[in-house]
Parts: structure tokens; C-alpha cells; sequence
């Protein structure tokens, strides 16, 4: 080692270097809801390997129609069950046909007179929502609490809106970096090419929001004939750590188009997460049905675009706990504070985690008009206050 | 992972308490200019606010999922506050 001096951050601190601080990612998995993706994928009569949470799970669909999702791998002698078949109520593994139920437990082994004691594997809590499934990952093995209940989406399972159109990308590091999103307002400009002139972040309870009001960029779009898109106005938040609902309008000179965007992940492993992209698109008079589904896939591709515009941020960056930040960047500290929530157990959430906190920047209203509505609501009182 | 702390918070203006002239709930507002805002609630404040208690009295599902967006009451008292120089403004 001789010749190498190791730059701590005692010492970087004597040089003025400012070092870049980031702790080892964590060994467990996020508490929550986790979105596996459109169901109808899993009720092919086949089971799905799905690999989450540093585990490799099986997806399969029992004969009273339920999703089941079970540790894949057989109690017995550790074969991948997801390689084997689903008989009727239950999975069959591919290695001596013991078959397994939904909850977790072997109902049976063909050659032998009675199953052996603990003859039970992990089971996860399902739920299926919206052509959704999702799957409750707890560390401490607590069931769902209601409260953190994913909302509905109208539109979803309406008639005058389109289907899904969905999409998955595995990315390779810490999901963190996803969340990060939230309240990045300068990356949506540099990264994205759009212009936010009002931009929020609400954190609260188990959801996380950003409302995002912004215009589209001249400069980042071709010019061409068609409507002309003029910006659009977004309230999305994470309800739990995985799952975000997007209402999303864009505004075109001759009409609103508005649609629903998903953006959900679930964690692989420590160091890449799959990420999911969904989006419905409500027809109008301007957009009718197959308009609109055209319209659903067109900004499909544009959502990927922009993934893709994070992945190429992601797959080069270094993780950071200590991000030097700058008073014009969102509150980063704060979402993260909020994030650990869901890495610590039930009983170690601090109210520093869940209790509200706002964030605000609205540069649509000039000092001047601040002042003047200040002025006229006193004005107001005042008058009020002479009449009684 | 260790909860860090903002380095604007520790190199620049704190956090600091102002209460709402509509309902009294003390929450700290913090400015980084005219346009930029943060407020932290405690859960006693938010208890104590009129207009979210409004709004969830009626909360259903709705496409903002019962989001509550922020208090007008309080919005203003901030802009007073910051007008009055009571919660500072860098110049910019």
C-alpha cells in the first residue's frame, strides 16, 4: 500500500473536498405493496418465476381462480416449483409432484400415505386490483393494515377509457434512486426536457406526493403540424413504497387529454429493482376509442424514453447519503426520512417519518400579486370587522 | 440507513415556528425565496387545522384519493410572515 494515501472524510474535510457518503444498501425489503404487474399475465394455467425481495417466488393461479405466490422452492429437496404445474388447486413441483396450496402448505404427496410435519413454506398476502396483482411484503410478517391500502383507479375498469399499456425494465441498482424522482424539480428540465412552474411535494403518512404543473419545451420538440401540446398538470403520489398513481392532464391547444400513469417497482435484489410503467387514457370527442388507444401507446414509448433517460443516469452514478444540495433542489433529505419509514419495524417508525411536511415552489405568481392579495383579504377583514 | 440531516438546514436559515392566524397550529415554515416554501407539521397542528379537518370530514375517493393539497389559512399567514420580515427571505 505504500505510495496510496485513503482520503477520509475527516481528512477531505481539512482539504475542502466535500466526500461522497453512502452506507451499504439495506439487507431488508421495503413494507408494503408491491405491484407484480397486469394479472392476466398469470392466468395462463402456467406458474411464473418471479424474482423479488432477494428471493425467487412462484406466481400460479389456483383452480377457484385466486393468485398464490409461495417461496419457489420445494420444502422437500429444494426444487424451483415455478418449473412445475399447476393441478388443480395446487402446484405440483417438477421433482417428486408434492403438491403445495396458495397458503403455503403441502396438501399432499402422491407416493406416500401422510405429509411430514412443517411441511409449510412462505406464503405472500395477494391481492388482485384494477387488472393488477399485487403482493404484501412485510419482514416482520404482519398481515396489511387497511390504511395503507392502494387506492382504486377509476378509469381502469371503465369502459370509456383504454386498457392498459404496460411495460418492465429490469434496473440494475438500489431502488432508491427511483423514489428520488419525487422531488427532483431540476432533473424533470435536464433529464426529461420538460419546464415545472409549480412543483409541490407533500409527504404524509404512508404517501408521498408531487403535484407538477409544467410546460412543454419549444426547444425539446420538433416542429410539426397536429395540436400543439402546452404543458401539463400532474398530481402523483406513492401510496407505500413501490406503487405510484399519476393523474396526469395534457394540455393541447385544441383539448385536455387526461390519463392515469403508473410507475411501480419491486426490489430483485439489494442492487436492481424491475420497473414497471402502466397507462390508461380516457377517449373523448376529439379522441375516440381507438384514438385514444394509439394516443395510450405513443405516450407509452415517450414513458419508456424517459426511463431510459434515468437509466443512463443510473447505471453511472454512485449511491450518496450526503447529496450536496443547493436551496433551488427539492427536498431530498425529506423523502428519504420519510422512504426509511418502511425499513424500520412497525414499532420504530418516529413521527419524524410520517408527520407532514410540504414543499413549494410556484413561480407562476409574481411577488407583486402575493402582496396584493395580502392586502385585499386585510382589506376585506377589515371591512367585515367594521360591519360587526 | 442513518437519517441525515438537510445541509441547507445546517448551513442556511433553520426551520422556524409561526403560528396559523386562522386556527393558532405552530408549525415551522422555512423560505429560500419568494417563490420557494417548506412547512413541517406536527400531528397536533394538523389536528388543530380547520380546513383539513373540512376536508377530510368529506373524504372519499375522487382522483386525488382524498389528498389534502395544503391550507389556504396558513398559506396566507406565511406570505404575511414573510412580508412582515417575521419569516425571512433571502434577497435574491
Amino acid at each position: 500500500m505504500k505510495g496510496w494515501v485513503t482520503v477520509t472524510a475527516v481528512e477531505a474535510s481539512t482539504t475542502g473536498i466535500r466526500a461522497i457518503e453512502a452506507e451499504a444498501v439495506p439487507t431488508r425489503f421495503a413494507r408494503g405493496w408491491h405491484c407484480l404487474g397486469l394479472s392476466g399475465q398469470f392466468k395462463d394455467g402456467k406458474p411464473h418465476t418471479v424474482n423479488a425481495f432477494g428471493q425467487k417466488l412462484v406466481v400460479f393461479q389456483s383452480g377457484d381462480g385466486g393468485l398464490n405466490v409461495l417461496d419457489a422452492y420445494c420444502r422437500h429437496m429444494g426444487a424451483d416449483l415455478s418449473k412445475g404445474r399447476i393441478k388443480g388447486d395446487e402446484l405440483a413441483c417438477p421433482f417428486h409432484d408434492w403438491r403445495w396450496g396458495g397458503d403455503g402448505r403441502c396438501k399432499k404427496i402422491p407416493y406416500a400415505r401422510r405429509v411430514p410435519l412443517r411441511a409449510r413454506t412462505a406464503a405472500w398476502t395477494t391481492m388482485e386490483q384494477d387488472g393488477l396483482l399485487f403482493v404484501w411484503n412485510d419482514p416482520e410478517g404482519n398481515p396489511p393494515q387497511p390504511e395503507v391500502a392502494i387506492p382504486r383507479i377509476e378509469g381502469a375498469t371503465r369502459d370509456d377509457w383504454t386498457d392498459w399499456v404496460w411495460q418492465e425494465i429490469v434496473v440494475e441498482t438500489n431502488c432508491r434512486e427511483v423514489m428520488d424522482n419525487v422531488v427532483d424539480m431540476a432533473h424533470f428540465f435536464y433529464v426529461h426536457y420538460s419546464f415545472p412552474t409549480y412543483f409541490k411535494n407533500i409527504f404524509e403518512g404512508h404517501v408521498a406526493t408531487q403535484i407538477m404543473n409544467g410546460l412543454s419545451r419549444p426547444d425539446a420538440r420538433p416542429p410539426g403540424k397536429g395540436p400543439r401540446m402546452l404543458g401539463n398538470s400532474s398530481v402523483a403520489s406513492y401510496h407505500g413504497p413501490s406503487f405510484m398513481i399519476d393523474d396526469l392532464t395534457y394540455h393541447y391547444d385544441d383539448m385536455d387529454l387526461k390519463s392515469v400513469l403508473i410507475n411501480a417497482h419491486y426490489p430483485i435484489d439489494g442492487n436492481s429493482f424491475m420497473l414497471h410503467s402502466g397507462i390508461i387514457v380516457r377517449h373523448s370527442d376529439k379522441l375516440p376509442r381507438e384514438g385514444a388507444e394509439a394516443m395510450a401507446h405513443k405516450l407509452g414509448e415517450f414513458i419508456l424514453k424517459g426511463f431510459d433517460q434515468d437509466v443512463e443516469i443510473w447505471k453511472h452514478k454512485t449511491r450518496i447519503d450526503n447529496p450536496l444540495l443547493c436551496e433551488e433542489d427539492g427536498p431530498v433529505y425529506q423523502l428519504r426520512r420519510w422512504y426509511e419509514q418502511f425499513y424500520v419495524d412497525v414499532a420504530d417508525v418516529r413521527p419524524e417519518m410520517v408527520e407532514r411536511f410540504e414543499f413549494e415552489l410556484d413561480t407562476t405568481r409574481p411577488v407583486e400579486a402575493w402582496k396584493q392579495e395580502v392586502e385585499a383579504n386585510l382589506a376585506r377583514r377589515a371591512a367585515a370587522g367594521r360591519q360587526a | 440507513m442513518t437519517i441525515r440531516a438537510d445541509n441547507r438546514l445546517l448551513d442556511g436559515a433553520p426551520m422556524q415556528p409561526l403560528d396559523c392566524h386562522q386556527c393558532g397550529a405552530e408549525v415551522e415554515v422555512r423560505k429560500a425565496s419568494w417563490h420557494q416554501t417548506s412547512v413541517q407539521w406536527s400531528s397536533q397542528a394538523l389536528g388543530a387545522c380547520l380546513e383539513r379537518r373540512a376536508a377530510h370530514s368529506g373524504n372519499g375517493g375522487g382522483p386525488d384519493h382524498g389528498l389534502f393539497p395544503g391550507c389556504t389559512a396558513l398559506r396566507e399567514s406565511i406570505v404575511r410572515a414573510a412580508l412582515d420580515g417575521a419569516i425571512p427571505v433571502p434577497e435574491e
